[in-house]
């Protein structure tokens, strides 16, 4: 029997993972060490079942996959819409509000009647207007100086 | 741990006279993934991930020490010393089962 045993080799990796010369010098100590043999099949046989216990554990449900591509083409499908079309979903609201605004003003602006006081305001500042002034001209509507004195002394006149 | 059960037994005969038998069933998926927690139930979990990793899903000792945070170091000496305890832990199975075989 050789005197290095293979234990070491055995703990340092899997024994699926054991290069080429590591694995000749396995198998040739295993031949003639029984205690040795003993250790090689357990480590065999631990590396098929910590194998297999991985892959139990990260392989999925069958309906993993389906559940998921799933959400993906949904998720797909919300993205698919066009960004003005999102943008209108949004601001409906808001453009609608101003829309009905917009078209109160205007009926209040253009349909209702104005108000009686309006004319006479008017009246008043075409009798006093600058241009008038400047100008001199004065309404057929007031009497001159002359009119008024001799209205006076007729008056006086005549008592 | 406790002995093995009928079906663990089977298993075990089965790997020990076909090397390298890829045939896969749900009765041995089943038989293996329950002796498997027998066996890790020995390690301490952060061993038990280190060889799960590494082992189990071909991790690197750098991919297992960034994925954990520990050292490249402590996980070579987490995976070394799991190896160990399984495989001793494995040993006395066997050991049982031979014995349970002969009487």
């Amino acid at each position: 029997m050789k005197e290095k045993h293979i234990t070491e080799i055995l703990d340092n990796a899997s024994i699926v993972n054991l290069s080429e010369s590591d694995l000749s010098e396995v198998h040739a100590h295993v031949e003639d060490c029984v205690s040795c043999r003993g250790a090689y099949e357990a480590a065999r046989l631990s590396a098929v079942v910590v194998r297999s216990r991985a892959q139990s554990m990260i392989e999925p449900s069958p309906f993993f996959h389906t559940r998921v591509m799933a959400a993906v083409r949904e998720q797909q499908a919300v993205e698919n819409v066009p960004a003005m079309l999102r943008l209108w979903g949004s601001a409906k609201a808001l453009v609608s509000s101003m829309a009905v605004a917009t078209a109160t003003l205007a009926v209040l602006s253009f349909a209702l009647p104005a108000s009686p006081a309006a004319p006479a305001f008017d009246q008043t500042a075409s009798a006093y207007s600058a241009e008038s002034v400047l100008l001199g001209q004065t309404n057929d509507d007031q009497m001159s100086y002359e009119q008024v004195m001799s209205t006076i002394y007729d008056d006086d006149e005549a008592k | 741990m406790s002995d093995l059960t009928d079906d663990e037994q089977q298993w075990l005969e089965q790997q020990s006279t076909s090397v390298g038998n890829e045939e896969r069933s749900i009765v041995n998926d089943l038989v293996v993934t329950d002796l498997a927690d027998r066996l890790l139930s020995v390690l301490p979990p952060e061993d038990q991930q280190a060889l799960l990793m590494i082992d189990g899903e071909d991790a690197s000792i750098k991919e297992v020490a960034e994925a954990t945070g520990w050292s490249e170091s402590k996980v070579k000496v987490r995976a070394f010393r799991a190896r160990r305890k399984l495989r001793e832990a494995m040993e006395k199975l066997l050991k049982h089962k031979v014995g349970a075989r002969g009487s």
